[in-house]
């Protein structure tokens, strides 16, 4: 009788982890698929952009004739970077060593919050505002959801930062990381084509 | 794949059904079932048809006469405003939402959609839609009155200057939806690639499954592209920037493109749903296979893709050079092939069965041939130098009400009155139905069809006055329109009586193949006892060969389970 | 044996013919008057597509009702059809037929639209490379009477008001004559929303996008008067943006020109400034704020009342 039970027991919770283990990777599947889908969202402003750019005469404001490349060179490369930064924290979750992981994490994080200071330095030293033309509206639009996808990303692995002090709490599973380090790829990824629009392309 | 059953939490999942004493109160909750989610989807989104045709017996009622008499123009725009919005964003989007979460999970033998929660919400962003938009005939100024398109400048000209005005109100309403039917896109995708039930390949999943997954794709693509120029439009008319304002360097015809990349594609969204449903109906009623069914079910995806191609085909007489124009007709009309494959396998699938012309049936049968007829004359408005005459005339507003309501309205009734017993676990009243279909044809058709003569004659849609020579065209519109606002009334009483009191359903009223006739009606919470094994495809009309492993074991004969 | 199908098909697909012969031909009274070339093209590509269209419509709807009429079940019947899946050889021809009728369809739109030479706007991503589209516009209409010059003419569109400018004699107006055979070219401008420049009676339209010039093409043939239309939906009183189109012979024209230039200008009557302030004076609120009409365009022509062209 008992015997019975335990093997019961047994099969119910192994069933269990399955279905957990299954429910991680449909929360994986879904969250590729919203980002492909958001990935859309930037593709339209990107498209509109060059539609802009391409068809009006004049492009910047009045008394602004090009735009400074150097600092948010150097927002880029630290943002960039980041990317690899939070991989290896994804590599030292993965092998349990916690300690790792919250080092790397908080260094991401840093670099990320790096990122966003730099650009509030940058907008309040620009001499339009989001009301400046096509232009002047476009390029805070961009920068700004962008930015608010850096500031998601952070607070995302603040969550994930937190989680991490709960005993066992990645025992089953890390979905939760592999998602915001996947975000916070995909931010990068689409800083990168955000830049060579706005800065390179001038 | 292993949705395992577990006998020892299974009979705590077990709970009374739907239609039990206290149960009513489970569709004013936050239940995260799918079916329950469902019938709310399909309930809501049946108020909100009732109000957005109210607004319609208004319009049909000022433009039964030549002059502007019955309501003021800002009034009249506003209602076809309110009218087309309400129509798309809370009835026929909500409602095949609705019948594609009762549904699926119950196709594919799941228990329920990946992410319940995340369903629960989407759902619940849509009363909230619904507030605002309600909440703007309201607002001082009145809710937007400048055509479910908003084409700046016009919907970026605010008269009262207020910051909360029906337009921003309107936004924000667009905007909410559109984030329900993301979350509501990745939770289909998941659901459908990930959880189809052991042995359910790709081609033995139903069409309707497949349709839905066209659909839920195009969701997926398309709504970002609107989502994008409606914050860039919220902005302008909020803060001031110029993204679409001309006399600041804007370019309104941009806007355009952001719409019509979404909202040509968001038209097969709402009629993939109902092909899906053709395609599970007319076999059930015919007692014969799907004809092509493989065929039928890729074509959707090609529509998913083609869709995406075509959108100038809606601003041919636009600021679109030449090139463009040429261009995109070639890709819209491409669109009929894949159509067409469809039409013609649905006709193949009729022909030589044995019909049983249920309320479910003419509804498909009639929604089929209105479709045909409408798909034609979107071939004709395809052709660019025949656009550039009916466009924004009357003959746009017959062809797209033709599919929209000859079409899709049809098709969502056929597949209301199909699946009732199974949603209900009651029986409809036959004559009702078919009084109800009776009106609706006769309706639809008068309404209509004189429509398209008076847009071959050069009358402009959108506007509350007209020359007196396009009014005989207009009083038989207006009459056909009246009756269908009574034609909702059998309908009502139908599905209320036979809820409350109706017989009893079995399991499978129409002897159907298909998993979600293999459950109990209504399905018991977690859909079915034991998730099944599915070894043939679908639709074995006619050849006795079973759909699931222990099929006789599992489903007697006689059709009620054990 | 095999005679009997052969034969009950043929003779469906000649009454399908008949049917949509028939109806292609009543397609050409479904319109107003054919007052430009263009409408001839026009109405002779619409009456096509009639025919192909009710061919195919007719023959779906006809064996859909076939079966609903003669292949129902049996009361007790409970049995079920044949188990047919499919047939790879009609699926090939349902699917490669409409593929060569739509791509005839096109082609040929194609080249009437070619033939039409409306112009239209140019590219909205101006890449300023010399492929521009004037090589399809090459081939223009009025072979007829090619002698005569092209007149121009300056449109501008507003909230909620037409005028139309004669640039050579500095004459403005609010109701636009044309004179008949010449191929006219139209500025089009919009001074505030979009609006549609659209007179049913030569089947074109044309949006008017604000700040831009949209040139526009066309060849009136028949004299006549006839309605000009607002397309695109401009605001509350866009139902009222109309004007009259006078087609007249070159004399009459030029009496006209000569006529408008040595009159003063003055105030045209407007619908919509009309209408607006009739319900400013009203004391009963019906309506909600509205953007303000325009006030009336003054011009050298200016008829006191509404457009008065005869119905279609
Ligand atoms: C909701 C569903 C829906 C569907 C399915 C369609 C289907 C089609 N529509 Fe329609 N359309 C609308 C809804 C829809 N439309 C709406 C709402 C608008 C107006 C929006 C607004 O302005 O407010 C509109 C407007 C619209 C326009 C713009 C007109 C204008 O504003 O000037 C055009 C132009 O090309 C068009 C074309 C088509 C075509 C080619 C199809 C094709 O998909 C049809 C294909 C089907 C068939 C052709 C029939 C079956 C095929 C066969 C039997 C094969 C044989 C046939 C041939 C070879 C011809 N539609
Ligand atoms: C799913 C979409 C859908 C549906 C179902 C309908 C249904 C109807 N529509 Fe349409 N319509 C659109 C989508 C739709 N429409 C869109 C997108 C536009 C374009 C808007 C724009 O230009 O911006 C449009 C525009 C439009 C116009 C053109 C307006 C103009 O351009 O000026 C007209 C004119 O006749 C019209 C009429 C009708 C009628 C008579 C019905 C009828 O079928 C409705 C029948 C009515 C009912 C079934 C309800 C009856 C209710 C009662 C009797 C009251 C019960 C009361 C309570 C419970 C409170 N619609
Ligand atoms: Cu177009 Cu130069
Ligand atoms: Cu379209």
């Amino acid at each position: 009788m008992t015997a019975e039970r335990s093997i019961a027991q047994s099969i119910e919770s192994s069933i269990r982890e399955d279905q957990a283990h299954e429910a991680a990777e449909n929360s994986k599947f879904g969250f590729i698929v919203f980002l492909l889908s958001e990935s859309v969202i930037f593709l339209s402003f990107f498209v509109g952009y060059s539609v802009f750019k391409t068809n009006n005469a004049d492009w910047y404001p009045p008394g602004v004739d090009h735009l400074e490349t150097r600092e948010p060179l150097i927002n880029t490369i630290v943002l960039v970077s980041s990317s690899f930064v939070i991989y290896v924290a994804e590599r030292y979750l993965h092998d349990k060593k916690l300690w790792g992981f919250r080092v790397f994490l908080l260094a991401t994080m840093a670099m990320g919050g790096y990122f966003l200071f730099g650009q509030a330095v940058e907008w309040s030293n620009l001499s339009f505002g989001f009301t400046s033309g096509v232009f002047g509206g476009l390029f805070y639009l961009l920068t700004g959801f962008h930015g608010l996808h850096v500031l998601t990303g952070i607070l995302l692995q603040v969550v994930m930062l937190g989680r991490s002090f709960i005993p066992g709490n990645y025992d089953s599973g890390s979905f939760g990381v592999e998602a915001t380090s996947l975000f916070w790829h995909f931010v990068d990824v689409i800083w990168i084509i955000l830049y060579v629009l706005i800065y390179v392309w001038q | 794949m292993t949705n395992a059953p577990v006998e020892a939490i299974d009979v705590a999942r077990r709970q009374p059904y739907p239609g039990a004493p206290d149960n009513w109160k489970r569709f004013f909750s936050f239940s995260t079932d799918h079916k329950v989610i469902g019938i709310q989807y399909i309930v809501t989104a049946y108020i909100f048809f009732l109000i957005g045709g109210l607004l319609s017996m208004v319009m049909r009622g000022e433009l039964i006469t030549p002059e502007a008499d019955v309501v003021d123009r800002t009034v009249y725009n506003a209602l076809f405003t309110m009218h087309g919005s309400i129509m798309l964003f809370m009835w026929t989007f909500p409602v095949l939402v609705g019948l594609g979460n009762y549904l699926v999970p119950l196709m594919i033998g799941a228990r329920d959609m990946a992410f319940p929660r995340l369903n629960a919400v989407s759902f619940w962003m849509i009363p909230i839609v619904g507030i605002l938009m309600i909440a703007s005939f309201f607002v001082p100024g009145g809710p937007s009155q400048s055509g479910w398109w908003a084409y700046p400048p016009v919907s970026l000209q605010n008269p009262t200057g207020n910051l909360i005005n029906g337009q921003v109100l309107w936004i924000l309403a667009v905007a909410i939806s559109g984030v329900s039917s993301i979350l509501g896109g990745v939770n289909f995708v998941t659901t459908i690639v990930r959880m189809r039930a052991p042995g359910m390949t790709w081609f033995r999943t139903p069409a309707f499954v497949w349709s839905v997954l066209a659909a839920q794709l195009i969701q997926l693509y398309g709504l970002p592209a609107l989502t994008a120029g409606a914050v860039m439009l919220l902005f302008d008319l909020t803060v001031g920037t110029s993204f679409f304002a001309p006399e600041r360097g804007g370019n309104p015809v941009l806007y355009q493109h952001f719409f019509w990349f979404y909202s040509h594609p968001a038209v097969y969204v709402m009629v993939l749903p109902v092909f899906g449903a053709f395609s599970e109906i007319l076999p059930v009623y015919a007692r014969k296979p799907l004809f092509g069914y493989r065929v039928v079910a890729v074509s959707s995806l090609l529509i998913t893709f083609i869709s995406g191609l075509v959108w100038v085909h809606h601003m041919y007489a636009s600021g679109t050079p030449g090139w463009m124009r040429i261009l995109f007709m070639f890709t819209t009309l491409l669109v009929a092939v894949p159509t067409g494959v469809k039409v013609f396998a649905w006709v193949a699938t009729i022909w030589g069965g044995k019909l049983r012309l249920t309320t479910a049936m003419l509804f498909a049968l009639t929604g089929i041939t209105n479709f045909v007829f409408a798909g034609i004359t979107g071939v004709m408005l395809g052709s660019v130098p025949i656009d550039i005459h009916v466009n924004n005339t009357y003959f746009i507003v017959a062809h797209f009400h033709y599919v929209i309501y000859g079409t899709i309205v049809f098709g969502i009734y056929a597949a209301l009155y199909h699946w009732f017993p199974k949603m209900t676990g009651r029986m409809y009243y036959e004559g009702l139905g078919k009084l109800h279909f009776a009106l609706t044809f006769i309706g639809t058709t008068l309404c209509f069809f004189p429509m398209h003569f008076s847009g071959l004659m050069g009358m402009p849609r959108r506007v509350a006055s007209y020359d007196p020579e396009f009014a005989f065209w207009n009083v038989l519109a207006s009459l056909g329109g009246f009756l269908l606002g009574i034609s909702v009334l059998p309908f009502i009483l139908n599905v209320v009586s036979s809820w409350i009191q109706g017989e009893k359903a079995p399991n499978n009223p129409w002897r159907a193949i298909g998993l979600e006739w293999f459950t109990t009606s209504p399905p018991p919470v977690e859909n079915f006892e034991e998730i099944p094994v599915v070894i043939s495809p679908p639709y074995q009309y006619g050849k006795n060969q079973p759909l699931i492993e222990n099929q006789s074991e599992i489903v007697p004969a006689d059709g009620v389970t054990t | 044996m095999k005679l009997r199908p052969i034969l009950a098909i043929s003779a469906f697909v000649a009454f399908l013919s008949i049917a949509s012969f028939w109806t292609a031909k009543q397609a050409y009274s479904w319109f107003p008057p054919q007052a430009s070339a263009e409408s001839k093209l026009y109405d002779e590509l619409f009456s096509i597509l009639t025919g192909i269209g009710t061919f195919i419509l007719l023959g779906i709807s006809l064996v859909v009702l076939y079966a609903m009429l003669f292949q129902r079940a049996g009361k007790y019947d409970f049995t079920d059809g044949p188990h047919i899946e499919g047939n790879t050889t009609i699926e090939i021809l349902w699917t490669a037929t409409p593929l060569f009728l739509v791509l005839w369809i096109a082609t040929y739109s194609y080249q009437i639209y070619d033939a039409m030479a409306i112009r239209g706007p140019m590219e909205l991503v101006h890449l300023h490379n010399p492929v521009e589209m004037q090589a399809a516009y090459a081939v223009p209409l009025d072979e007829v009477k090619p002698q005569l010059p092209t007149e121009n003419i300056d449109v501008t569109a507003k909230q909620w008001a037409w005028i139309f400018r004669y640039p050579d004699r500095n004459v403005t107006s609010t109701e636009l004559h044309l004179p008949v055979d010449h191929r006219i070219h139209l500025s089009l401008h919009s001074e505030d929303v979009l609006h549609g420049f659209y007179v049913p009676a030569f089947r074109l339209k044309q949006d008017v996008i604000p700040a831009k010039t949209i040139d526009f093409e066309f060849t009136p043939i028949q004299t006549g008067k006839y309605r000009l239309r607002d397309s695109v939906y401009s605001g509350t009183y866009f139902a009222s943006n109309q004007a009259d189109v006078v087609v007249e012979s070159q004399e009459d024209y030029d009496r006209w020109l000569a006529m408008a230039a040595n009159q003063t200008p003055s105030e045209a009557y407007n619908p919509a400034a009309e209408e607006h302030q009739r319900i400013a004076r009203r004391n009963v609120v019906r309506g909600w704020k509205t953007v303000e009409p325009a006030p009336p365009p003054v011009v050298n022509f200016a008829p006191k009342h509404e457009p008065t062209s005869s119905p279609t």
